[in-house]
């Protein structure tokens, strides 16, 4: 008889769970306040994400592949060493075409060596192995993530972990990601990897911590020859130079097809770039 | 007085139903962060977490309350553009004690734009190393009046 359960002890116990669960949630509300305070005092005080629309541009005329660029994300965001880049230049090599071909250029030849970042004073790209004059042209692209508006990284997350916020960037969660590559996989463009230190699946988050500060991406800021240009769609100053950028050029984006509506606008791009 | 008795049996399911419905709230306030939904489907303090990290770079602005004199001279010339930290390092230590050093800047930055290559553009000024004169380039240029001679 002792051990046959009665219908008050079990009904008093389910309430007890309960309360018990609710002191817990309580608790972890006070907690999460607690460290929301405690984060807010790195964090930079009076940024609201929903007043902001970042946009960044490139002039592909001007970029001259000296890799400062990539150099610079690797430090201020703290990238592992080795092939882990935010962002990085890539070479495009265009060859002429086989005579009697009926083509205009043949196939492009494309190569990042170390993201284009040079060792030891060495240039990061080793002279083409074609000859001179079997090249088209050649030239370099900077490539980032690009802010999509449909970003399909976002979509596939399987814990929510990554997410587009109200000004543009898209970003990530390290404390949700559970680091299955399914956004790696997803990006059509190839900007996220695998932190091999986290874990946890990271990307250019635009300088987000240079962003809310009022400073300007580190690439931009570390770019000698202004191929990025960067600012804010919301809050434009008086000549602008991103309205200057994309009145002046004509201007397009990677992958049009694929409908992600990035928000990274090249200019002078070659058809060959994807 | 109710108008009739509730059967017993009815009165438990009702009661094991708000137990169930009261649990899942009960669970969900627990697991569900409570920054969840500020902005979207997603922790809003995460964007506070990402934001909270340390810039590396000082940037042009730092570096212009003590030494603007070299940029006025910069904004001159061709060199412009440049950033200070694209050859002197990163200097947020610098610009937070002037007594810390910033890193010297060598030949080898200059190189790195101006060596030439296929791929770089046509407007921008190229040598091909072995072919140019001189072991140091600050023999010849000024970095920040890259027009002038030193």
């Amino acid at each position: 008889m002792k051990n046959q359960i009665s219908r008050r002890g079990s009904l008093l116990r389910m309430g007890g769970a309960i309360a018990g669960l609710l002191t817990i949630s309580v608790a972890r509300t006070a907690k999460a306040a607690v460290q929301k305070v405690f984060v807010s005092a790195n964090a930079p005080k009076g940024y609201d994400p929903t007043k902001h629309k970042w946009l960044m541009c490139i002039d592909d005329n001007k970029c001259i592949g000296c890799g400062l660029c990539a150099e610079a994300c690797k430090k201020e965001n703290g990238v592992p060493e080795g092939p882990y880049f935010r962002t990085w230049i890539e070479r495009y090599i265009i060859p002429k075409p086989k005579p009697g071909s009926g083509e205009t250029r043949g196939e492009a030849i494309v190569d990042s060596p170390n993201g284009g970042i040079p060792k030891g004073g060495v240039s990061a790209f080793p002279e083409p192995t074609l000859p001179k004059d079997q090249i088209e042209h050649a030239f370099f692209v900077p490539k980032l993530c690009n802010l999509c508006e449909n970003p399909p990284c976002v979509q596939v997350c399987p814990v929510g972990a990554t997410f587009k916020a109200p000004d543009g960037a898209v970003l990530i969660d390290p404390k949700y990601c559970i680091g299955c590559a399914f956004c790696v996989q997803a990006c059509p463009y190839g900007a996220r990897f695998l932190n091999p230190v986290s874990k946890t699946a990271e990307k250019c988050t635009l300088c987000y911590h240079r962003i809310t500060r009022n400073l300007k991406p580190a690439c931009v800021e570390i770019c000698p020859a202004e191929a990025r240009v960067f600012g804010d769609l919301n809050n434009l100053k008086a000549d602008d130079p991103i309205q200057k950028f994309y009145e002046k050029n004509r201007v397009q984006v990677l992958k049009p097809h694929l409908g992600t509506e990035p928000r990274v606008l090249y200019a002078a791009l070659d058809k060959e770039v994807r | 007085m109710l108008p009739f008795k509730l059967p017993p049996q009815i009165l438990r399911l009702v009661l094991v139903a708000m137990a169930i419905v009261g649990s899942y709230f009960a669970a969900r306030s627990f697991l569900v962060p409570p920054s969840f939904g500020e902005y979207g489907w997603y922790r809003g303090d995460a964007l506070g977490e990402i934001a909270s990290r340390t810039p590396v770079f000082a940037g042009k602005q730092a570096c212009d309350e003590c030494h603007s004199e070299i940029l006025h001279k910069l904004a001159a010339d061709k060199h412009k553009t440049l950033s200070c930290e694209g050859c002197h390092g990163v200097s947020r230590e610098h610009s937070n004690n002037p007594d810390v050093l910033p890193v010297k800047a060598t030949g080898s930055h200059c190189i790195r734009c101006h060596e030439a290559n296929l791929a770089r553009p046509a407007w921008l000024k190229q040598i091909v190393v072995k072919d140019h004169y001189g072991p140091k380039c600050t023999e010849c240029h000024v970095p920040h009046q890259p027009s002038k001679t030193p």
